[in-house]
């Protein structure tokens, strides 16, 4: 009654789907078995529905991180990191961060959500400044601006002429301004022209925050994200990022050039108010760090790995989302079709995502498949029969699919 | 017709013809339409249609203000309020 009402339409969409064993989003990983293997509903499946895109989450240099951290410092924090929750282990990995993408500080929050909530929402005013993001920005950017309370407005995705506009016809009332973008973006697995929006926002006197969530240790020519593979990483003001997809952990950060951007840490909720990192998972994510430069051939293998799915799915004619990315979306016009589709494929013994709008950037829904460098041989020709079978039962997966 | 009423009339059209192609259902527009409960479209989709409606009179709409906004009227409203502000 009254605070339920609001579940009632997805409830009954649910229970049908979970009646049907078909429901996505209660899927159970019963018995993980190694990077890109778990057993769902009893059986082995490859999983290429996580953002286990550098393949670490069994990095045999993070496992033993961890177990050090947990045998000296014990399982958890119990504080904040402005009480007694930062540890040496904190503050070293924030140096490591910072040096690893050449800027001046980093901060760690305790996920990846929490920092772009806490970025945004620490250096925003609610009363002198206004926030511009591109309209698929994440849900944690979205929420980090109403976090804030302030002004916001959004752009044409992908689009600096868009923000140029924007920017233009701004009251000069306001006094500070922050645009948001992403590296790459999750759901079509396109990426951003960075170079275009530091211009756009430098020339109005805005700074550039990017979201490297998903492109961190995966695009640029040593991991460092798109703004790297644009030449812009001097430029851009703030970049956040995650533990959880490149470094196989939990925690998130900000990292900036501006010496001024550390007192987010006493401006910042989502930094004060929330336990710190566990500090097994600051070493893991630490040692994943380190990997990344020691061994640069499993970014290399993740876009191996990327191009030959990607080939194979437009070889079979599957309508795709984006160019070769480490996310390859393939794009479904109606979300039953993309029930269907999904349990098809995780009967094929291959788990991916399923997104439905509103939270994909158009009217259509998708199947996300995100590409692992630990990904075998066998388990991409198992990916390849997977969707191969699905290019064939769904003609509405395919670019003539409605011919 | 004053100045206003025909400049009411503009935009309550013009908003309609973006939501046109959304009204799925068929439901008639009027200035009491509540935009996601009668229609049916998610709060993206209207977040879409208001940077439409954004680009055609050259003005910015704050997400903040969309999130306030029920009704058709309560848009068009919106929208003289800003184009005042901002012109």
């Amino acid at each position: 009654m009254g605070l339920f009402d609001k579940f009632e339409k997805n409830a009954a969409l649910l229970s049908q789907l979970s009646a049907a064993g078909k429901n996505p989003f209660t899927v159970v990983m019963e018995e993980v078995l190694g990077p890109t293997r778990a057993k769902i509903k009893g059986r082995e499946t490859v999983l290429a529905g996580t953002h286990n895109y550098l393949g670490q989450t069994f990095e045999p240099k993070a496992i033993a991180a961890a177990k050090e951290a947990l045998d000296h410092d014990g399982t958890g924090t119990t504080g904040s990191r402005v009480a007694n929750g930062t540890f040496s282990g904190h503050t070293k990995l924030e140096r490591e961060i910072a040096d690893f993408l050449g800027m001046k500080n980093c901060v760690v929050f305790s996920t990846g959500y929490a920092a772009n909530l806490g970025a945004i929402a620490g250096f925003v005013d609610r009363n002198e400044d206004v926030v511009l993001i591109d309209a698929d920005c994440h849900a944690c950017i979205y929420d980090g601006c109403q976090l804030s309370g302030a002004e916001t407005v959004r752009f044409r995705h992908n689009d600096p002429e868009s923000l140029d506009k924007r920017l233009s016809r701004l009251d000069p009332k306001y006094n500070g301004k922050l645009v948001c973008i992403e590296g790459m973006y999750s759901m079509y697995g396109d990426i951003a022209p960075v170079k275009e929006f530091v211009e756009v926002a430098h020339k109005h006197g805005a700074h550039l925050l990017v979201d490297e969530a998903h492109s961190f240790g995966v695009y640029g020519e040593t991991g460092k994200g798109v703004s790297e593979a644009e030449g812009v990483m001097d430029e851009i003001d703030f970049y956040t990022g995650t533990f959880s997809k490149a470094l196989a952990s939990i925690g998130g950060f900000m990292a900036s050039n501006h010496p001024e951007a550390e007192y987010i840490r006493f401006a910042s909720n989502p930094y004060r108010f929330t336990a710190s990192p566990s500090p097994s998972t600051i070493a893991s994510a630490g040692a994943a760090l380190a990997n990344i430069s020691e061994n640069p051939a499993i970014r290399a293998k993740l876009w191996e790995n990327a191009r030959r799915l990607h080939g194979a799915f437009v070889q079979f004619g599957l309508r795709l989302a984006a160019k070769p990315a480490p996310v390859i979306s393939v794009l479904l016009p109606t979300r039953e079709d993309a029930f269907e589709a999904w349990s098809f494929l995780l009967e094929q013994g291959v788990y991916v995502n399923m997104a439905i709008p509103p939270g994909t950037p158009g009217k259509e829904s998708l199947l996300r498949l995100a590409v692992s460098s630990a990904h075998t041989n066998d388990d991409i020709d198992r990916l390849v029969a997977a969707y191969g079978a699905l290019a064939e039962a769904f003609p509405s997966a395919r670019v003539d699919g409605n011919a | 017709m004053s100045g206003i009423q025909e400049d009411d009339d503009l935009v309550f059209h013009k908003i309609t013809s973006l939501l046109e192609p959304l009204n799925e259902k068929g439901v008639k527009l009027t200035r009491e339409t509540d935009i996601i409960a009668d229609l049916e479209i998610d709060s993206v989709s209207l977040l879409d249609v208001v940077m439409d409606i954004e680009d055609n009179y050259d003005i910015s709409i704050p997400v903040n203000t969309i999130s306030e906004i029920k009704t058709i009227g309560e848009l068009v409203d919106a929208i003289h309020k800003i184009k005042k502000e901002q012109s």
